[in-house]
C-alpha cells in the first residue's frame, strides 16, 4: 500500500545533471538503502521523493498515487505527501522542546489534545526518549537528538520513512547500537523505508535491498548478499570493499560451470566466476577480496578450484588478529592479502578459491 | 646588539599611554559635558548659572504634578508603542518575505525598503504633511471623491503610521541578517511533516528570529520616544504634547524657561531610555540559546510561495509608493510651485521663488553651506576620533578600556534634544566655553557625541576580525603601540572607516534635534532653518530646503557606492 515507484527520474542543477534516469521499485514494507559516494545523488533522490527538491523529469508514485509526474507537470507539495523525513542534521526546531517538536505535526493534522499526548508518549516510548519530553534540542546529545527526530516523523504515522544519513553524526560505537535498534524498529512497524548512507557496512547490515549509485545513476540494485558477492561492475565491487582488481584477457569460458579463464599480463592463467549468461565484455576485471587470499611460504598444491600466484612481499601491516600484506606479483600487479598466517622472508605464494573470485565489468 | 632598544624602552610606552588617556578623557568630556548639567540642574532650585543654588527634589514633584506632563508622558508611551508595533510587523514581514521566500522583485525591493533610512525624519514628516496632512494634496483629493476627510494625521494613530513606517527599515535591517542565516532544513522539516510554506515561515522561521525581533523592537521603541520631528509637525498644531515636544516648548517657547522642570523631565527621559538599553543588553546575552547544533552544510534554499509572492510584491510596491516615493515626489513638486492643490494643475503654478529665497539671503545660503561642512569635515573628524576610541577600547592595554567602551556607547540613551539642552547648559557653566558658542564647532561636538555609538558599531566588528597576531608581530619587531596602530591596524581598517564615515555624514546632514538649542546666527544648519520656516508657515522654502538636503544625500550616496565598488580590494 505504500510501495514506491521511481521511474526514470532526472534532475538538473543548471548545467549539472545530478540524476540520470534513476528508476527504483520499493515494495511495501521493504527497507531499501541508497548507497554511494558523496555527491552521487542520494540526497537529491530522497528529497525528490519528499517533494523538497523539484526533479526535472520522470515520475514518482507512492502507494499508487502520483507524487510527481514530469509529463503532466504534477508536483505535489511536500506537506501533502505525508512522508516522514529524518534529516542528516536532525533539523529539530530549536525554539520548541521535545514535546512541542512532536506536537507540531499533530497540530497541523488537527489531532485533539488528548490524542496528541497519547501519540507523543507512544512515539517517544518507541525511541526510548520518554524521560526527555521537556528538554530543548540544545540540551540533548547528538544520539538523543537523532532519536527525537525519528520520533517526530513516527508520531504522525507517515506512509513512508525517509532517512538521510541519520547516523552520520554519531560516534562509531553509538552508530552500531543505533543501527540494530533502527532495524528492529522498522521491522516492528513494518514501514516502507528509504535509507541513505555512504557507509557500506551500515547498508549491508540494515537493508533488505541496496541501490548503489554512481554519479547520478543506479549502478546496481540487489540484496546485500548479491551486492556483496556479485557486484555488477568494478565500481560496486570497489565500493563494497573488494580492493584487488586483476586486469587480464578472457581466454575461454565455461558457460555450464559459470566460469571463465583469464590470462594476466605476466602469463599466469586464472579461473574465475562469471555468472552472467552473455560473454564477458573486453576490459573486464578479475576481483578477489583480500580476506579470501591465503598466503604460504611453500608452493601450495594446485587444483582445479584454486588459483595460485607468486609474489614479493612489499609491506606487512599489523591489524591485530590478522596481518595485511601488500604483494608485488610482477608486471605492475599489486595485490593485498589479509590473513592470520605469518609468512617470513621476502616472497610468498598467493592462493584463492575460484568460488571467491568474480569477473566484473570495468 | 641593542640598537633600537634603549630609547624605546623608556620613552615610547609613555607615548601610548598619553594618547590613550587623551582619547579616554576627550570621550568622557564629550559624553559627560551635556549629561552632567542636565542631572545637576534637575536637583537645583534655580537656573544652574545663578549663584548659591539649593538642592531639592522640588523639580520632580512639580513635574509629576504638572497635568501637561502627564498627558505628554501618556501620549509618548502610546505613540512609541504604536509605532513600534507598526515598524516591527512591517520590518519582520519584509525580512521574512525578502530573505526567506522566492517572491519576485526581491533585489529591487530590498533596496527600496532601506531608502527611508537615508531621508531625515523631519523631511519625511514635511513630505507626509504636504500630501496627507489635513489640507494635504491627497487628503483633499480623496475628500472631494468621498465627501468627508477619510483620515486625520493630527492623531496619535496618524503619527504612529508615519513613525512606524519610517522606522520599519531599521527592524528589517536587524532581522534580515538572522533571516538570511536561518537554517533552511528547519523549514524543510516543517514542510515534510505537513506544514504549507506560509505555515512553515510562521511557525518555524519567525520564532527563530525572536531575539533579533525583540532587539529591534526595543530599538524602535527608544527611537520613537526620542523622536521630535513627527510630534512637532503633527502634534503641536492641535496641542498634542509628547515628551520631546514638552522639552522643546518649555525650553524655547517660554520667555523665561523653567530650567528645573526641563532638567527633571530630561533626566526622567534619560532614565527610561537607559533602563530600556539595559534590558536590551540582557536580551542579547540570552539569545545564545537559539544557536543549534548543525550537521553538514545546509542547502541555502528559499521557500517557494508561488502566486502569493506576486501579491506580496505588489503590496510592497504599493506600500513603498505610498509611504516614500509619493511623499518625496510631493515635496519636490511643492518646492517648485506656489502652492499645491488638487483643484488646480500644478503646472500652472510653477515657480522658482522658493529657491530664489534660499539663495538670495546670506543666512539661508550659510545654513546649506554649514550643513555640508559639518557633514563633510565634521563627519571625517568624528570618524577619526571614534576610530581612536575603538582602537583604545579594543586594541590596547589601557586600564580603563572597558569603562571607555561603556562611556562611548552611552550616548545611545541621549535623545538629540537632550544632548542639545545639555550642551547649551554646559556652555553656560564652563569658563572658556563661550569661544565655541554660536559656532559650527559646537554643533560638530554635539553631533559627534551623538554619533559615537553608531560609528563605534561600524568599526568594532572589523577590529575583532583583524587578527591579534598582526599587532603582536609588529610589537615583536620593535614597534610601539602607536606605530602599530598607525602602520598596521589603521590601513586594515580602511573599509570600515569608510562605512563609518558614510553613516556619520548622513547622520550629521540629517541632524536637527540636537541643534535646536545650539544654533545661532552664523551657525545655522538646514534642519534648524527648515524648522524656523515651518514655524512661520512658509511651506514652500521648507520643501525647497528638503529637496536640497535630498539632493545632497542622493549625490553622496551615489558617490559612496561608486567608490565602494572601485575600492572593493582595499
Ligand atoms: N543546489 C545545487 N546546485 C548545483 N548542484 C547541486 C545542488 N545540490 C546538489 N548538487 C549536485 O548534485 C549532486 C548530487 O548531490 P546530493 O546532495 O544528492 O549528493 P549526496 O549523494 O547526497 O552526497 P552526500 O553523501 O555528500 O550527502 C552533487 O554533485 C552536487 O554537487
Ligand atoms: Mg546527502
Amino acid at each position: 500500500m505504500s510501495e514506491v515507484v521511481v521511474d526514470r527520474l532526472n534532475k538538473h542543477y543548471g548545467p549539472v545533471q545530478a540524476l540520470h534516469e534513476v528508476s527504483l521499485h520499493v515494495p511495501d514494507g521493504e527497507f531499501l538503502t541508497l548507497l554511494g559516494p558523496s555527491g552521487c545523488g542520494k540526497s537529491t533522490t530522497l528529497f525528490a521523493i519528499a517533494g523538497l527538491d523539484s526533479p526535472s523529469g520522470g515520475r514518482i508514485t507512492v502507494g499508487g498515487r502520483d507524487f510527481y509526474n514530469g509529463a503532466s507537470g504534477l508536483d505535489l507539495p511536500p506537506e501533502k505527501r505525508n512522508l516522514g523525513l529524518v534529516f542528516q542534521s536532525y533539523a529539530l526546531w530549536p525554539h520548541m522542546n521535545v514535546r512541542q517538536n512532536l506536537a507540531f505535526p499533530l497540530r497541523l493534522r488537527k489531532v485533539g489534545k488528548k490524542e496528541q499526548d497519547a501519540r507523543i508518549e507512544e512515539a517517544l516510548a518507541l525511541v526510548e526518549m520518554g524521560a526527555f519530553i521537556d528538554r530543548y534540542p540544545h540540551e540533548l546529545s547528538g544520539g538523543q537528538q537523532q532519536r527525537v527526530a525519528l520520533a517526530r516523523t513516527l508520531v504522525f504515522r507517515p506512509s513512508l520513512l525517509l532517512l538521510d544519513e541519520p547516523l552520520s553524526n554519531l560516534d562509531a560505537k553509538l552508530r552500531i547500537k543505533a543501527r540494530s535498534w533502527l532495524k528492529q524498529l522498522q521491522r516492528q512497524l513494518g514501514l516502507t523505508t528509504l535509507y541513505v548512507t555512504h557507509d557500506q557496512s551500515e547498508a549491508l547490515a540494515l537493508s533488505d535491498r541496496i541501490v548503489v549509485m554512481e554519479k547520478g545513476r543506479v549502478s546496481q540494485l540487489g540484496t546485500p548478499e548479491e551486492i556483496y558477492r556479485r557486484p555488477a561492475n568494478a565500481f560496486v565491487a570497489d565500493f563494497v570493499g573488494a580492493s584487488n582488481f586483476l586486469p587480464g584477457e578472457v581466454v575461454d569460458r565455461n558457460a555450464a560451470a559459470s566460469t571463465c579463464r583469464v590470462k594476466l599480463a605476466g602469463g599466469d592463467v586464472l579461473t574465475c566466476l562469471w555468472p552472467d549468461t552473455s560473454a564477458p565484455p573486453a576490459g573486464s576485471l578479475l576481483t578477489v577480496r583480500p580476506e579470501h587470499v591465503g598466503l604460504s611460504a611453500e608452493p601450495p598444491l594446485p587444483g582445479p578450484d584454486v588459483n595460485i600466484l607468486a609474489g614479493r612481499i612489499l609491506e606487512r601491516a599489523y591489524l591485530g588478529a590478522r596481518l595485511l600484506y601488500t604483494l608485488d606479483c610482477g608486471h605492475g600487479l599489486v595485490l593485498m592479502a589479509e590473513t592470520e598466517t605469518r609468512v617470513e622472508g621476502d616472497t610468498a605464494w598467493l592462493r584463492f578459491a575460484v568460488d571467491d573470485t568474480l569477473l566484473v565489468r570495468a | 646588539m641593542s640598537l633600537a632598544e634603549p630609547q624605546s624602552r623608556f620613552f615610547r610606552p609613555d607615548r601610548a599611554l598619553l594618547i590613550q588617556a587623551a582619547v579616554a578623557l576627550a570621550t568622557l568630556a564629550l559624553v559627560l559635558g551635556p549629561l552632567v548639567p542636565v542631572l545637576w540642574q534637575s536637583l537645583l532650585d534655580r537656573p544652574l548659572y545663578e549663584a548659591a543654588p539649593l538642592f531639592s527634589l522640588d523639580n520632580y514633584s512639580r513635574l509629576f504634578g504638572n497635568p501637561r506632563f502627564h498627558d505628554a508622558l501618556g501620549n509618548s508611551v502610546l505613540l512609541a508603542l504604536l509605532s513600534t508595533l507598526i515598524a516591527t510587523v512591517l520590518g519582520v514581514a519584509f525580512a521574512l518575505f525578502l530573505e526567506r521566500t522566492d517572491m519576485p522583485g526581491r533585489g529591487l525591493l530590498r533596496n527600496l525598503t532601506l531608502w527611508p533610512m537615508y531621508v531625515s525624519q523631519l523631511v519625511l514628516a514635511f513630505a507626509w504633511f504636504i500630501l496627507y496632512g489635513p489640507s494635504g494634496y491627497v487628503t483633499l483629493a480623496v475628500e472631494r471623491v468621498a465627501g468627508v476627510p477619510l483620515w486625520d494625521m493630527y492623531t496619535i494613530l496618524g503619527m504612529g503610521l508615519l513613525a512606524g513606517t519610517s522606522q520599519a527599515p531599521v527592524v528589517y535591517l536587524f532581522c534580515s541578517s538572522s533571516a538570511r542565516m536561518a537554517d533552511a532544513t528547519l523549514e524543510d522539516a516543517a514542510r515534510s511533516v505537513g506544514a504549507g510554506p506560509l505555515r512553515a515561515l510562521w511557525s518555524v522561521s519567525l520564532p527563530l528570529m525572536r531575539p533579533s525581533i525583540t532587539y529591534a523592537a526595543l530599538l524602535t521603541f527608544i527611537g520613537s520616544l526620542e523622536m521630535l520631528a513627527v510630534p512637532l509637525v503633527f502634534g503641536k498644531p492641535v496641542g498634542l504634547e509628547f515628551f520631546t515636544t514638552f522639552l522643546y516648548i518649555e525650553g524655547l517657547g517660554a520667555i523665561t524657561p523653567d530650567y528645573g522642570l526641563i532638567g527633571a523631565a530630561a533626566t526622567l527621559l534619560l532614565a527610561v531610555i537607559s533602563v530600556l538599553l539595559v534590558i536590551q543588553g540582557l536580551l542579547l546575552r540570552q539569545s545564545k540559546r537559539f544557536v543549534t547544533v548543525r550537521g553538514k552544510a545546509q542547502r541555502p534554499k528559499l521557500a517557494p510561495i508561488g502566486r502569493v509572492g506576486w501579491v506580496v510584491c505588489g503590496a510592497m510596491c504599493l506600500y513603498t509608493a505610498l509611504v516614500l516615493l509619493l511623499p518625496l515626489a510631493g515635496i519636490v513638486l511643492r518646492s517648485v510651485t506656489s502652492f499645491l492643490t488638487p483643484l488646480m494643475s500644478p503646472f500652472d503654478l510653477l515657480t522658482l521663488d522658493h529657491f530664489e529665497v534660499l539663495f538670495g539671503y546670506e543666512a539661508y545660503r550659510r545654513a546649506i553651506v554649514n550643513s555640508v561642512i559639518i557633514a563633510t569635515f565634521g563627519g571625517a573628524l568624528a570618524t577619526l576620533f571614534v576610530a581612536m576610541v575603538a582602537l583604545v577600547a579594543h586594541r590596547s592595554e589601557f586600564r580603563f578600556r572597558r569603562a571607555l567602551e561603556f562611556v562611548a556607547l552611552y550616548p545611545r540613551a541621549m535623545p538629540g534634544i537632550i544632548a542639545g539642552i545639555g550642551m547649551f547648559w554646559a556652555m553656560l557653566l564652563l569658563p572658556f566655553a563661550h569661544v565655541l558658542q554660536g559656532t559650527i564647532w559646537l554643533l560638530m561636538l554635539a553631533f559627534t557625541m551623538r554619533g559615537i555609538p553608531m560609528a563605534f558599531g561600524a568599526l568594532a566588528p572589523t577590529l575583532h576580525q583583524i587578527g591579534r597576531e598582526l599587532d603582536q608581530g609588529a610589537r615583536s619587531v620593535g614597534a610601539d603601540w602607536w606605530t602599530t596602530v598607525r602602520l598596521i591596524i589603521f590601513p586594515l581598517m580602511k573599509p570600515a572607516l569608510f562605512s563609518a564615515y558614510v553613516l556619520l555624514f548622513l547622520a550629521f546632514l540629517k541632524e536637527y534635534a540636537a541643534a535646536v538649542f545650539l544654533f545661532a546666527p552664523g551657525a545655522e544648519i538646514i534642519g534648524t532653518t527648515m524648522l524656523s520656516f515651518w514655524a512661520n508657515g512658509s511651506t514652500g522654502p521648507v520643501a525647497a530646503l528638503s529637496v536640497i538636503q535630498l539632493a545632497i544625500t542622493a549625490l553622496f550616496v551615489t558617490l559612496a557606492r561608486r567608490s565602494l565598488r572601485t575600492n572593493k580590494d582595499v
